[in-house]
This record gives structure tokens, C-alpha cells and sequence, in this order.
């Protein structure tokens, strides 16, 4: 059973169809890449599987529940993470403390518990503290955890988006973009992690623009275009599908 | 663990030396200071309040001095109309406010910046207009008298614990405001406290990890309120007359006033803009009409050039010096 069904999904602004009639499914542990030109849909994507924007049809089926129309707290509760094409982190936060919020929805603590410091209280913020301490070595932050994420740099900052996305244990990550931004000589650090994340066994779904990254990581790869899916099929397929080169080198390039 | 903080940290020891001089000076400075500190007193639980809702989570209301209306007139109704004992008065008094509040954020905290600041100050303006119309049950203009002062706590040993002075009334007063600063660290500090700062930074990020952010929102506001609600029975059950006055919305604007002087989202803020903005005045003897021109003077040069307020200016003094130290090791 796919872990990620979504069927004849839609979403309209107005008169503009950002995404139409959309069909695909992500098997359990694979990598699948969106790509797609500037405007195609792909945010519009993200923002539709968590709960962001409401579909104006069509079904979203995670793990065997429907997740149609869910709110995006419920949406990360089932099990989807996402990180966001513009790089967000608690910027005023330490990178801890980034990463304790990360894991704040598990918390069972309550307001009483919390007053009067119960040792139940005190021992879930000890394990969640230890906990982030690892999801930040797993990451390669380690030795960064007291300083205020704004004072990161932007790939640094990558990998903290990332790992709030992986404190609430996801099984599905969806990453927007996860090296828009970042210098040249440290894509390959972050492509690695994408790899080492998915060693963990957490399944993911890739925004990206570098196609030598895409070709290179990717299980499958969906094409969109205008909203619609213009191709499907592992990275060899792709690149030679006449519909992507059109989409993306125009038509005198159609061989 | 964070909790076993040494008590030798500099910190504790300034509100150690705070909280004992807030014990020794009454007694020596005389009933006229004594009467101003018990009404900061009452004003800083206030400010906590909004330290809570607008400081650690970022949703600025303006309608908090209706909470400490409700408070106060359910307190007075209580006790006066149905001659309710002072203890349980006082509990369904905050009740009753944390209740409203809580029906109130549910519509008003699904909007965001702007359109929940004006909720909150409508619904601020219709207690008021309510508290001044209902003449039957809150005695409108002529406010509602009669409200008891504390009744006597029985000690073990067959002594009383009387609050019929000035100076004990403070000491009961300045018990609740021990009581809150406590609630508030503590919860700061905790999970709950770090999600309600993470909803002040980023909402949108905030839900997207998970976090149901209109419940923990509404926690908030709801606690908030409660706080203010304590203000409320202190000041009615102090003052012996509820004055409409105290409802004003505009009285709610004095108090975002004091927290952003003395710094939102800081613990110490609360009580040092509480007691300079209040203080000051009393001090210079400037007339009731001119204050809150002067307070709206001082918060709008505030948001200019302090928008942290003092405590955020002064926190930022080691980072200055730690700057300015590198400066000088690197030229050397």
C-alpha cells in the first residue's frame, strides 16, 4: 500500500488553477522529487498535503487515514513534516530550544504539572532536552546548540529547519527546497543528510531546482507544469520525456 | 537540569533583595507610600497579565481592564448582593472571569494581529458601557460599596491573621503578586511557556510542528484574564468601593503602557514599568488628567528608541560590553 495517495487533487485562487487534477502516490522509504519551472505548483502542493490550503477537490490518503481538509497541526500529527522554501526557524531562539519546540506536541505536560515542576514534568523536558541533543548531532550541529539561530549561517540554518522538521518523528519529510540559497561547495553537505535521513527509513518528498541533484537522489521523479502533471518515471525517464524538455527548454528543442 | 538553577545566580539575588525590600519597607515609609505600593502592587499582577498574553505569546489585548472588572464587580456581587463568604466569593470571582475570557477568545483568537486587538477592545468598551448602564446591579457611576476587606485566617495556635490595617492589607496583597510572579516563572520556563513564545515568533512555523495553536493560545488568554481577575478582587476587596472607573478600556491601555516601558516578555519588566510609570508621577505630583497624556508620550517614545523597554535595554548591556571588549582586544 503507498504510504502517500493522492487522487484528483485541485486547488483554484479565483480564476487561477495552481494545481489540477492531480494524481500520484510515495511508496513507504522512497525518495520522490517534485520538479517542475518557476509557477507550477509545487508550493502550492506542499501547502495543500499539510493542510495550509484546502483542496477545492480531490482526496489526500496518508497511511491509510484521510487527511483531506485536516488542519496543518493534525496534518503533522499523523506523521508528515514539512520545511519551508523560506528558511524558517524560531530565529530569536537558542538552536536547543529550536528543536525542544520541534518536539513540544508530544508533550503531555499541563499547566499544574508545569507550576509546580512535578517530577513527571521534569523528567519529559529531560528526556526532550536529551532528545534534541541527538536529532541535532544527527544533523551536524552538534557543539551549536546554545547559540541563537539567527547567528547561523544559511546553510546551518538549512539544517536546522530540517531537524525541527524531524523532531516530531515524521514518517513522511516533505523538503521544499532544502539548498535553495545555500553556497555552491555546501550543497553536497545537505544532499547527504537528505541521504541520511532517508537511511533512518523516513520517507521524503523533494522540492528541488538542481537537476543534477534530482537526477542523482531521486527514486522518481513527478513533473509539473502549469498546475498539471506533465510526466512520471525514475530520473532516466524523465530526462528523456519529450513533454519535460518541452516544458522546460521550449519546443525547439522537441526532437 | 535548568529547574536546579544555583540560588547564588545574580539573578536570584537581585529578586531576593527585591522581594525583601518589598517585605521591610512598608513598615517604615508610612501609610500614604504604603496605600500607593498596595495599588502597584495590584496594578503589577496586572501587568503580568498582559505579560502573559502579549508578552510570552504575542496576541496584544487591549480589553484586559474589562477581566479586572469582572473580577472585581463578580467579587462585589458576590459578597454584597449574595452575601457570599470571602474565600469562596474570591474563587468564583476568578472563575467567572477565566470563564468569560475563555468564551471571548474563542471567536476572538481565530483572528490575528490587528483584528484581535480591536475584539479586544470592543468587548473592553461593552463591559464598560454595561458596568455604567446596569445601575439595578452594578450602581452604575456611583459604583458598587460595601465590599469586604479579608476576613481574619485562624493560625494554629488560636491567633488571627487580620487584615483590618494598611500594612496588612498590603502584606496580603503583596502575597498574590509573589504568587503570580511564581506562577508566571514557572511556567515561562516550562514546555507550555516555550510553545506560547514560539506562537509570539512564528505562528504559522509554530503549527506546522505539530502544535495546536488556537488551544494553546486560549490557554493563555484564559490564564491571563485569571491574573487579571486576581487584580480585580484585590482592588474591590482593597478600595471597599468599585468605582466603574477601573473598567475603562482606556485603563487597559495603561497597562500594555507599563509593560512595554518596563520590557514584555521579560519577568522583571512587569514590575519595574508598573512602578516607574506609576511611581513617577505620584512622585512629581502631576494631576490624574495629565497622566495618561504622559503615559502615552512615554510608551510612544518607548516603541521608538527602547521598543524592548528597560529590561530589554539593560539585558542587552553584557553583549554590548563583551562587544566592545573584542573591539579593543582586536585593535590591540
Amino acid at each position: 500500500m503507498a504510504l502517500l495517495e493522492i487522487a484528483g487533487l485541485s486547488k483554484s485562487f479565483g480564476g487561477l488553477t495552481a494545481v489540477s487534477d492531480l494524481s500520484f502516490h510515495i511508496q513507504p522509504g522512497e525518495l520522490l522529487s517534485i520538479i517542475g519551472p518557476n509557477g507550477a505548483g509545487k508550493t502550492t502542493l506542499f501547502n495543500l498535503l499539510t493542510g495550509f490550503y484546502r483542496p477545492t477537490s480531490g482526496t489526500i490518503t496518508f497511511n491509510g487515514m484521510n487527511l483531506t481538509g485536516s488542519k496543518p497541526y493534525q496534518v503533522t500529527r499523523s506523521g508528515i513534516s514539512r520545511t519551508f522554501q523560506m528558511t524558517s526557524i524560531f530565529r530569536q531562539s537558542t538552536v536547543l530550544e529550536n528543536v525542544i519546540i520541534g518536539q513540544a506536541l508530544h508533550a503531555r505536560a499541563r499547566v499544574w504539572g508545569s507550576v509546580l515542576r512535578t517530577s513527571a514534568t521534569c523528567l519529559e523536558e529531560q528526556t526532550i532536552r536529551e532528545k534534541a541533543r541527538e536529532i541535532l548531532s544527527f544533523v551536524g550541529l552538534a557543539g551549536k546548540e546554545d547559540k541563537v539561530a539567527s547567528e547561523l549561517t544559511e546553510e546551518a540554518q538549512k539544517r536546522l529547519s530540517i531537524s525541527l522538521a524531524l523532531a516530531n518523528g515524521p514518517k513522511l519529510l516533505l523538503l521544499d527546497e532544502p539548498t535553495g540559497g545555500v553556497n555552491l561547495e555546501e550543497i553536497s553537505g545537505l544532499i547527504d543528510l537528505v541521504g541520511k535521513i532517508r537511511k533512518t527509513g523516513i520517507t521524503i518528498c523533494l522540492i528541488e531546482h538542481k537537476m543534477k541533484m534530482v537526477m542523482s537522489i531521486s527514486d522518481r521523479i513527478v513533473v509539473l507544469n502549469y498546475g498539471k502533471k506533465i510526466a512520471e518515471g525514475t530520473p532516466k525517464e524523465v530526462a528523456a520525456d519529450q513533454e519535460v524538455i518541452k516544458a522546460y527548454l521550449g519546443t525547439r528543442y522537441v526532437t | 537540569m535548568a529547574a536546579l538553577r544555583p540560588l547564588h545566580s545574580p539573578k536570584a539575588i537581585a529578586w531576593l533583595l527585591v522581594l525583601i525590600l518589598a517585605i521591610a519597607l512598608p513598615p517604615v515609609v508610612g501609610g500614604y507610600l504604603t496605600s500607593m505600593l498596595i495599588l502597584i502592587a495590584i496594578w503589577t499582577i496586572m501587568s503580568f497579565s498582559m505579560n502573559l498574553i502579549y508578552g510570552y505569546t504575542g496576541q496584544l489585548s487591549l480589553g484586559h481592564a474589562a477581566f479586572l472588572g469582572i473580577g472585581a464587580y463578580a467579587f462585589g456581587l458576590l459578597t454584597v448582593k449574595v452575601h457570599v463568604g470571602f474565600w469562596p466569593a474570591f474563587a468564583c470571582a476568578i472563575a467567572i472571569t477565566g470563564l468569560i475570557a475563555f468564551l471571548v477568545g474563542i471567536p476572538a483568537l481565530k483572528l490575528r494581529g490587528p483584528y484581535f486587538i480591536l475584539v479586544t477592545l470592543g468587548f473592553a468598551v461593552i463591559v464598560g458601557v454595561i458596568v455604567l448602564a446596569w445601575i439595578d446591579l452594578t450602581g452604575g457611576a456611583n459604583g458598587l460599596a460595601g465590599v469586604p476587606r479579608p476576613v481574619p485566617i485562624p493560625l494554629p495556635w488560636g491567633a488571627q491573621l487580620r487584615f483590618d490595617s494598611l500594612l496588612s492589607m498590603y502584606y496580603f496583597v503583596l502575597f498574590f503578586l509573589v504568587l503570580t510572579v511564581g506562577f508566571c516563572q514557572r511556567l515561562v520556563h516550562s514546555l507550555i511557556g516555550k510553545t506560547l513564545l514560539a506562537i509570539s515568533y512564528n505562528e504559522t512555523l509554530t503549527e506546522s510542528l505539530g502544535i495546536n495553536t488556537m488551544s494553546k493560545k486560549l490557554l493563555s488568554f484564559t490564564l491571563s484574564a485569571t491574573l487579571a481577575g486576581i487584580a480585580g478582587v484585590l482592588y474591590a476587596s482593597y478600595n471597599i468601593v468599585i468605582s466603574p472607573e477601573v473598567t475603562h478600556f482606556a485603563r487597559g491601555m495603561d497597562v500594555v503602557a507599563y509593560l512595554i516601558v518596563g520590557g514584555a516578555g521579560t519577568m522583571a519588566g512587569p514590575i519595574i514599568g508598573t512602578l516607574v510609570l506609576m511611581a513617577v508621577p505620584e512622585v512629581l505630583q502631576i494631576m490624574p488628567y495629565l497622566k495618561t497624556l504622559i503615559n502615552g508620550i512615554i510608551l510612544m517614545l518607548f516603541i521608538l528608541f527602547l521598543p524592548n523597554g528597560i529590561i530589554g535595554w539593560f539585558n542587552t548591556i553584557p553583549a554590548k560590553l563583551l562587544k566592545s571588549r573584542v573591539a579593543i582586544d582586536g585593535s590591540a
